[in-house]
């Protein structure tokens, strides 16, 4: 405003003044240095890596140096490799299996853990307090628990005389291992996130509903569950993103044995890149996860955006 | 006044900058990296390795009395889990790899063929070692395109560690007190089949989950064992054959009929097999040491009734072999300073010279004159084990991505053994897998 009524004289002034209040909302180019930090991070650890990675995805290419230019070929070996095709069912097969447990039961215990007693608090804390701990400690835990003859699964079932599931080398079972895992793991975000929507929704309609002497199983069906519902939603979103991106869990508990049974994309990426040092080839199955996780976020896109235009 | 503050500021300053350069000018820094494990809670400030026992204890050791013995060089470890070697491929494609790394002898090729080792002739020739020192094995195994590739500290190989309490209850043992083992498939299936209705247990503890190296160093033994050539042409594996279905046979009849553990890690069967929870242990020379010092603690279940260990038995009519690889020293190519240089043959140097320490792991020794040194043939078992220096086959060194390969071999044999799939397809699988791998290079 001041440098906008420097250059003129009195009667300009006034001119000027006005000029910058029509110009309020138009763009002042130097706000560009308040966001450049920001740019810079994500121009220069996003765009560039998304752009190189598609680039390396058409070269042969391993971990030192980028080779010959081959076009769609990685593309094509990867849609020949019987390998790549099962780990993409494996990985859907995974994303289903965790987000409903995730979302059911994520919903159940804040349905269970909403109300101020001291007893509630501290189970929220102890449901939450397993998402603090890192992958490693976690899969040490459950290797711990599932490992065959000294495992505390097998030391259950021996009491019995029975023998005990083998979820970390049935290939039926081992992707099942990694998501029970996985939900013990994860459970404390969705948990949250609907505990802050139970906690929005008004409390006059529970009194109104009281009033009328609904039934708990009326207002659950009737009122909570349809106030919550784009949280709901929201859930399940964010949970099918992270849960496409599995890696560490299947990496330590089953290191996707067995032979690929639990073996998700993202591990294939990572043997195809550093194991097999087939950067290329690795390079494009990652633009195929890419693909996979942007149909998921832009679902995610429009759903919110619904919602603000709702409200 | 503030003249004199000013001078004593300057001079705190010099003695600050000096001190603070000094230990950078004394020491030269060495950054070694390793496998083998951490064992610092036990051997962290021990610097006499012949106190320890074990890879881990042992490569500690050597190290902490390495750094005590040289304070002009400062060799700081980092421990990678085995094999270490994505993140050996990340740090050279990063430009950050350690000075000296551990290799085996089969994966020197990968990272040589791209330039990133330093050839060694030289340096070893500064450092008073001679290739002639080391054993054939040990210097076919490092040297590639002619060159020295890596100081070989051993070689290994895979052997049947024996629990003797079980195998007497068996009736398993000759007249002389050893182990009576199996000369063909038949009589590995009978001796199994007997040592399971006498004792209960499987004859084998196997470590079945999560585990690729076993498998395929079972099926390169026994392919060898039938003269067959698959890797004939490095680039093209031939494994869809009658001899490579002959083993998987073997060790699908074994699963099978229950001679062997399962759904064990290689931690679990470590434990299993100290347990006395079978009666042969596949494992290789590098837990020779541990289970001796178990075999000597009394109330053991391998101090019941002793501790012995053997090559491979001859299971088929071909050649005498046996899979072998071996362990080196490898140092990262990059522009080094004289001292940086000279410290790097400093520890190699040591490393040599320490060889016997090295190989009471169970390790055969890497250099001439400790093989076939009395104090070598004095170590436990070497007596019964000294055949594998003989019978130790390699793949051809030509070969590359041999970690890679080993991971397909692993995953298809496990289906085929497993019953998830059959074995003509796991082996027609295992074959164009490898091929396609070899393929694009």
């Amino acid at each position: 405003m001041a440098e906008a009524a420097l250059p003129g004289s009195n009667s300009s002034a006034a001119a000027g003044a006005r000029k910058a209040v029509q110009d309020l909302n138009a763009p002042l180019w130097r706000n560009v240095l308040f966001v450049s930090p920001y740019l810079f991070f994500f121009v220069t650890l996003l765009v560039v890596p998304l752009f190189w990675g598609i680039w390396l995805s058409l070269h042969k290419a391993d971990a030192f140096g980028t080779g010959r230019f081959v076009g769609l070929d990685n593309y094509f070996r990867l849609f020949r490799d019987k390998i790549f095709l099962q780990v993409v069912g494996n990985t859907f097969y995974f994303v289903l299996l965790t987000v409903p447990a995730l979302a059911v039961i994520g919903l159940l215990l804040a349905l269970a853990l909403n109300r101020n007693t001291r007893t509630a608090a501290a189970l929220r804390a102890v449901y939450f307090a397993s998402s603090v701990l890192s992958v490693t400690i976690v899969t040490l835990i459950w290797r711990t628990v599932f490992i065959g003859n000294f495992g505390l699964l097998a030391t259950v079932y021996g009491w019995f005389g029975a023998t005990a599931p083998a979820f970390l080398s049935d290939p039926t079972l081992a992707m099942i291992g990694i998501a029970i895992a996985t939900v013990w793991w994860c459970i404390g975000l969705p948990m949250m996130l609907f505990l802050s929507a139970l906690q929005q929704v008004p409390r006059e309609i529970y009194e109104a509903a009281s009033l009328d002497n609904a039934s708990r199983w009326r207002t659950l069906w009737h009122i909570t569950l349809p106030s919550i519902r784009r949280t709901f939603v929201l859930v399940i979103i964010i949970e099918i993103v992270l849960q496409f991106q599995l890696f560490g869990q299947a990496w330590l508990m089953t290191k996707g044995g067995p032979n690929n049974a639990s073996k998700p994309i993202v591990l294939y990426i990572y043997e195809a890149t550093f194991i097999k040092w087939d950067l290329g080839l690795g390079a494009a199955a990652s633009e195929i996860l890419f693909i996979l996780i942007m149909i998921a976020a832009l679902a995610q896109y429009f759903i919110s955006r619904r919602k603000g235009e709702e409200g | 006044m503030t003249l004199t503050l000013r001078k004593y500021m300057l001079a705190a300053a010099s003695v600050l900058a000096f001190a603070a350069t000094t230990p950078a000018l004394a020491a030269t820094e060495l950054t070694v990296q390793r496998f083998f494990g951490a064992c610092d809670a036990e051997f962290g400030t021990n610097t006499d390795a012949s106190k320890a026992v074990g890879e881990c204890g042992i490569i500690t050791s050597l190290i902490n009395k390495f750094n005590a013995d040289n304070p002009d060089v400062h060799v700081s470890v980092t421990t990678v889990e085995w094999p270490g070697y994505d993140q050996l491929t990340a740090q050279f494609a990063a430009g950050d790899p350690p000075d000296v790394v551990t290799v085996h002898h089969s994966v020197l090729g990968d990272y040589q063929s791209r330039g990133l080792l330093m050839p060694l002739d030289d340096l070893l020739n500064s450092v008073g070692i001679s290739p002639s020192d080391f054993t054939d094995a040990s210097l076919s195994g490092v040297t590639k395109d002619g060159q020295i590739y890596g100081l070989p500290i051993d070689n290994w190989t895979m052997l049947f560690h024996i629990n003797m309490d079980l195998f007497k209850k068996a009736e398993l043992v000759n007249a002389d007190g050893t182990p009576k083992l199996p000369t063909s498939v038949n009589e590995l299936m009978a001796q199994a089949k007997q040592f399971k209705e006498k004792t209960g247990k499987p004859y084998f503890v196997q470590n079945l989950a999560n585990e690729v190296a076993l498998y395929t160093r079972n099926l390169y033994t026994y392919l060898f064992q039938q003269d067959s050539d698959f890797f004939a042409d490095p680039k093209q594996v031939k494994l869809n054959t009658p001899e490579a279905k002959k083993v998987l046979e073997m060790y699908k009849a074994i699963y099978d009929n229950d001679y062997t553990t399962k759904d064990m890690d290689y931690a679990a069967s470590i434990n299993a097999f100290l347990a006395g929870e079978g009666g042969v242990h596949l494992n290789g020379t590098w837990v020779i040491g541990d289970y001796n010092a178990s075999s000597e603690t009394a109330g053991t279940a391998l101090n019941a009734g002793g501790y012995a260990v053997y090559p491979y038995p001859q299971l088929f009519p071909g050649k005498k072999a046996q899979y072998a690889d071996g362990h080196s020293w490898a140092v990262s190519q990059k522009d080094r300073t004289p001292e940086e240089a000279a410290a790097i043959g400093k520890f190699l140097k040591f490393f040599n010279d320490n060889d016997f320490e090295w190989s009471r792991t169970g390790h055969l020794p890497a250099v001439k004159a400790v093989l076939e040194s009395e104090n070598f043939k004095a170590l436990p078992h070497r007596d019964t084990i000294a055949a594998v220096a003989t019978l130790g086959t390699p793949l051809p060194s030509t070969v590359q991505r041999q970690f890679a390969i080993q991971d397909i071999i692993g995953q298809e044999m496990n289906a085929a053994i497993t019953g998830q799939k059959q074995i003509d397809a796991a082996l027609a699988d295992m074959e164009s897998r490898i091929n396609e791998l070899l393929a694009n290079i």
